[in-house]
């Protein structure tokens, strides 16, 4: 096991964006180790195995990253295997299963950051299939968040603009001349793209006749020329007879866009604490707003110094997606998905229903009692089993397979698997004992799986 | 470790196994869980709204039984000065309320007469979010109104569960709020860590047992927060077990509403900081109300659930003292038309009566009963906009802004005594 440090790796001050965004190498000051490698595959994925960290303990960080963004190999064996069920979600017509098909993937894909910044995007562009009523549709709309979760922001801006399931759920599918849909063009200037502030009403206003025309017929976009409202209208300053293409032109060419982006990037994978400053967010901002290409800016984040410092170490907290995965990705775990999805949205995240066109709140909101009492309840029907969970996860198995399935190893094992030598202090110590005596091996690893997981620490990314 | 840290721990973590923790809360637990603020409410208010889905027939519910346009328009369904409950020479219960006409002379009950709003929406599935939302003129809004009278709660940091949902359907669009996550459940296990063979679980003792700042925990992190808010989850399991486990005062009658008000007044009992629950009669869409045809046997045996049901939460909360701080009220998307439709039936309508039970009431009929010479699309024409009833319910119980809340100033009733 690795020895926890004393004290956080330190840093320099976070707030020089020079040092910040330069590529972290480790030294013996800030040594790569089991603690950092976790924290990297908790943000750009669901949480490590013992082998994938392992494998990034070996590997250092640069390398490890490429990895992650880059995965080699088994990409088209998964998706040819995974065909069959996306070709069944499709066909379905349920809601609730593409929304288990679609955590299904998350558990299983070898490809875990596009998931990750398919989720992101999925809570940018929010959409919630109850408004679109129509699964084919919410399907397309999700393949669409994939296909360019890491590839330039205003192609998916544009086409998210023409998704018939983003238009459906928006009340943008009947875009008439005569009563232009002022909600599709409200989300469109507003969350989806600048965010709050920057368009007036007035702006608005002339934003929705742009967007007239749009309909949606039998689940294809359609342009009706005589729906659209061909007169000049003025948008953030600029005039001209728009239409759904130039309002996008202007909203790319606005400075506020890059940095929202930018800044929402940042809380996804850097740190929800603090709010950052614009200097330091400004390099990055600068370069988004010219090539709006998201795989770099994911890249540059995530090798940077100050992705590893302690200024993003456990500064995020984990949604229910992200904490119900992290305990049976690390355990090669199968269990119902259409089940984990329920539970997921118990406790606060309904993939696919995401609450409002702003998403989700995130951060100090996902925690409270009842949410906290749920997570605990999840975690023991994951581990022990219950309702619909007949074959619970096996961390025994876990640790066997890598060796560790002696009684004095369950607790090393377990508390570098989900927590990397941060454990609850004065708990660790105990449970590095291993479990004291008495009830069945498999048994008393998933008590340790259970206590670590439902830790206040475990709770954190 | 010191000796007596070790001890501790080997106490609280018991010898044996590592969890086998006292199923009693720990002093110290306590002390961190109040210090961190999540002492009892402290006597707030708490509102408890059901949902009647379908279109209560509040002419059959609250009867005119002296008014002729009444007695003409309904062959079949009419209920005679015989029948029904009387309240006074106009009005009578249905016969199957007799705890409503008893919780009316108390002075429990409130009957708000002639509630709905202008150019009445006749879809079940349009009139009901209009209800959920409080936005007739917004058919697309974001959030019900108890949903955003959550966020305010849990915005201004009253309440990290300012709601719940107790009922066996989907959650109703009326509790959907922006960053509040409001909680479905069907049982007050629901509400409990249920971790059978294990005692305490999920908070380690040892996490409170130092000051928060020495283990990175400080004030005002990520970590911190999520401790404090697993020592206050921990308490309120352990309070809403007791209440669960406690019997009640009175007993409630053996059926479905009766058995989510009781859930609800276990948990209100429990006094961890809910204000807001809602629970509902008729199902899902379009909803057990809706009586197109042979109307008279399912809308009676709904209505004796209804005031069977709130009779005895009503009671059981009085016992327990907890009855004037907590105010139900019931709601329905529409009422039903004058007239029959030549099935035994009646078709979808527009003002209806709602209730309110609590201890701080008024009581008695608040507003006139409606004029039924003249209808609204063959409905009952209104003369009190609901938002009126939602607004004072806000500003004047739950003590939350109305204002934001509906999007607009609604003029308020005299609903409350005191």
């Amino acid at each position: 096991m690795a020895t926890p440090p004393a004290t956080p790796p330190s840093a320099p001050p976070a707030c020089d964006p020079a040092w910040a965004w330069a590529p972290f190498v480790p030294d013996a000051r800030r040594p790569w180790d089991l603690r950092l490698a976790g924290h990297l595959h908790r943000r750009a994925g669901f949480g490590g195995t013992w082998s994938e960290l392992r494998e990034s303990l070996a590997d250092g960080p640069q390398k490890s990253i490429a990895r992650l963004l880059r995965p080699a190999g088994d990409l088209a064996a998964f998706e040819q295997t995974f065909a069959a069920a996306d070709a069944q979600a499709a066909r379905s017509g349920s809601a609730e299963g593409l929304r288990a098909w679609w955590l299904l993937r998350m558990l299983q894909t070898p490809h875990p950051l596009l998931e990750k910044m398919t989720l992101f995007w999925h809570g940018h562009f929010a959409v919630a299939q109850a408004r679109v009523r129509d699964p084919r549709l919410v399907h397309g709309y999700l393949k669409l968040l994939r296909a360019r979760a890491l590839g330039p922001f205003d192609r998916l801006l544009e086409s998210i603009a023409c998704d018939p399931a983003v238009l459906l759920a928006l009340d943008g599918a009947a875009n008439r001349r005569s009563s232009p849909s002022r909600g599709f063009a409200a989300a469109l200037v507003g969350p989806f793209s600048l965010g709050e502030g920057h368009c007036s009403q007035q702006d608005l206003g002339e934003a929705a006749r742009a967007l007239t025309g749009q309909f949606v017929r039998q689940g294809e976009l359609r342009f009706i020329e005589r729906e659209h409202d061909p007169g000049v209208k003025r948008f953030l300053g600029e005039e001209g007879p728009w239409k759904t293409a130039d309002i996008l032109r202007i909203v790319l060419r606005q400075p506020a866009l890059a940095r929202r982006i930018v800044g929402k990037l940042y809380r996804w994978l850097i740190s929800e604490s603090e709010p950052p400053s614009a200097a330091l967010l400004e390099p990055l901002a600068a370069s988004f707003s010219r090539d709006y290409d998201t795989g770099k800016l994911v890249e540059t984040m995530l090798r940077s110094n100050l992705f590893f410092s302690p200024a993003a170490y456990r500064q995020r907290i984990k949604g229910p997606v992200e904490f119900a995965l992290g305990i049976l990705r690390p355990l090669n775990a199968l269990v119902p998905a259409a089940a984990l999805a329920e539970h997921a949205a118990a406790v606060g995240q309904d993939l696919l229903g995401p609450p409002t066109v702003n998403g989700w709140e995130g951060g100090r909101t996902w925690i409270t009692r009842a949410t906290l009492t749920g997570r605990t309840n999840l975690a023991h029907a994951l581990l022990f089993g219950g309702g619909a969970f007949a074959q619970p996860a096996d961390p025994l198995a876990a640790a066997q397979k890598h060796g560790r399935g002696e009684p004095a190893a369950a607790g090393p094992f377990l508390l570098d698997l989900f927590l990397q030598g941060d454990p609850p202090e004065q708990t660790a110590a105990v449970l590095t004992k291993g479990p004291a005596d008495g009830g069945d091996l498999r048994d008393r690893f998933r008590r340790l799986a259970f206590e670590l997981v439902t830790s206040p620490e475990f709770q954190l990314s | 470790m010191p000796a007596n840290r070790r001890d501790f721990l080997k106490r609280a973590l018991g010898a044996s196994t590592l969890l086998g923790l006292s199923p009693t809360v720990p002093e110290f637990l306590c002390r961190a869980a109040r210090a961190a603020g999540s002492r009892p409410s402290g006597g707030d208010t708490i509102l408890v709204v059901v949902q009647l889905a379908g279109g209560n027939d509040g002419l059959n519910t609250v009867v005119p039984y002296a008014d002729d346009h009444y007695a003409r328009s309904r062959h079949t369904l009419r209920l005679a000065e015989k029948d029904v409950l009387k309240i006074d020479g106009l009005l009578g219960f249905h016969p199957g309320m007799p705890a409503f006409a008893r919780l009316l002379q108390e002075g429990r009950l409130t009957v708000v007469q002639g509630v709905g709003y202008p150019h009445p929406n006749q879809s079940h599935e349009t009139s009901l979010r209009i209800w959920q939302t409080a936005r007739p003129e917004n058919p697309a809004a974001q959030t019900g109104w108890l949903g955003g009278a959550a966020d305010v709660l849990s915005g201004a940091g009253q309440a990290d569960v300012p709601a719940m949902f107790v009922g066996q359907i989907a959650q109703p669009f009326t509790l959907h709020a922006r960053t509040a996550i409001v909680p479905s459940v069907r049982a007050a296990e629901d509400c409990t860590l249920r971790v059978p063979r294990l005692a305490c679980p999920t908070v380690f003792p040892a996490l409170l047992d130092k000051p928060a700042v020495a283990r990175g925990g400080a004030p005002g992190t990520l970590l911190e927060h999520v401790q404090r808010t697993a020592a206050a989850a921990r308490i309120a399991s352990r309070r809403i077990e007791q209440a669960a486990e406690a019997p009640a005062a009175v007993e409630y009658p053996p059926l479905p509403l009766a058995a989510m008000l009781r859930v609800i007044a276990q948990l209100i009992r429990a006094d961890v900081g809910i204000r807001i629950y809602h629970t509902e009669l008729g199902g899902e869409e379009p909803g057990g109300f809706d009586n197109h045809a042979n109307q008279r046997d399912n809308h009676a045996s709904l209505l004796r659930q209804l005031s069977q049901s709130v009779g005895a939460f009503v009671d059981d909360l009085r016992r327990a003292g907890f009855l004037d701080r907590v105010l139900l009220m019931t709601f329905s998307e529409f009422g039903r038309t004058l007239a029959e439709n030549g099935r035994r039936g009646t078709d979808h309508g527009s003002a209806a009566p709602m209730f309110l039970a609590g201890g701080k009431l008024r009581g008695g009929l608040a507003g006139p009963h409606p004029d039924l010479s003249e209808t609204e699309q063959g409905g009952v024409r209104h003369h009190t906009d609901f938002r009126r009833v939602y607004a004072t319910i806000l500003d004047r119980w739950l003590g939350l802004p109305s204002r934001v809340i509906l999007g607009g100033q609604f003029e308020p009733l005299e609903l409350f005594s005191g």
